[in-house]
């Protein structure tokens, strides 16, 4: 029992040094924001050509970072489509940024994978390829699912992380954030 | 034989909690604290220094898939004592997932 504690303990440690940031905490505002990082991905889907948030000014832009192995990201899916339909046509660009987690082994990088699993949940909105993580870094996420809101000025306004639901509090929370910036 | 992990890289000094514990089996078994689910969906991967990589499975998942409802296993050989442990957890609660890379040895 002794070596298993010490075992439990060594491998806390490790994993000490990136916990510190786990707190459920609603998503907050950075006080007038800060400007996006450029978006430099070259693999897109639901997209006719890659995506560059300079060319989406006067739009407002929700990235979600997920990948399909993410069973809090996948049940997030729902709300993000719900989303995209409701507000679409009003000036809302949702984009998916799949970032793997594993080495390419475990099929994450697989575009046909991702494909596949844009199908299975019916999403619409573009989705990067992120499998260098150089949008992941860009933006310092560490969490699956994350999600940055940009205003028409190319501006992060909020930031957050973690699952929700259609309807529950934090949906309704991104439903109100995206309007006020909608409205901007 | 329980468990005996070693690591790379000097552990820090947090007293957080565990997130997962590896027991020496054999088989290999990956347990996670409680509040922590292992990511089923992914399976936890021991990349050994050949370059094989074995992946740790279990029959048991929850009803949804995502999550392993019994400590996955996998069964290295015998000669190998150490490699580099990939898993993603789920802490609940957190309504997030994170990856775990870790040094171990047994």
């Amino acid at each position: 029992m002794r070596n298993s504690w010490i075992g439990l303990l060594l491998l806390a440690g490790v994993v000490g040094g990136t916990a510190a940031a786990i707190r459920r905490l609603p998503p907050t505002p950075s006080v007038g924001g800060t400007p996006a990082p450029e978006l430099t991905n070259t693999s897109w889907l639901n997209a006719d050509q890659p995506l560059r948030l300079s060319e989406l000014h006067g739009r407002v832009v929700l990235l979600n970072f997920w990948v399909f192995t993410c069973g809090n990201c996948t049940r997030t899916v729902p709300s993000l489509v719900a989303y995209d339909r409701l507000y679409r046509e009003r000036g809302l660009t949702i984009i998916g940024i799949h970032t793997p987690e594993f080495p390419p082994y475990a099929g994450e990088h697989d575009k046909g994978n991702l494909a596949r699993a844009l199908r299975r949940q019916d999403i619409a909105y573009p989705n990067a390829q992120d499998n260098d993580r150089r949008t992941w870094d860009a933006y310092g996420i560490r969490y699956w699912p994350s999600f940055v809101l940009i205003d028409k000025r190319g501006m992060i306004r909020y930031t957050g992380y973690g699952e929700f639901h259609l309807d529950d509090g934090d949906f309704r929370e991104w439903d109100r954030r995206i309007q006020q910036l909608l409205a901007e | 034989m329980l468990v005996l992990a070693t690591l790379a890289t000097p552990a820090a000094c947090h007293s957080r909690p565990p997130l997962v514990a590896l027991d020496a089996g054999p088989p290999l078994r990956l347990v996670a604290a409680p509040g922590v689910r292992i990511n089923a969906r992914l399976k936890p991967a021991l990349e050994l220094d050949d370059g094989t990589v074995l992946r740790f499975d279990s029959p048991r998942v929850t009803p949804d898939s995502a999550y392993f409802a019994a400590a996955p296993t996998a069964a290295p050989p015998e000669d190998v004592r150490r490699g580099t442990l990939r898993v993603s957890v789920c802490p609940s609660g957190e309504g997030i997932c994170r990856s775990l890379e870790v040094a171990v040895a047994w």
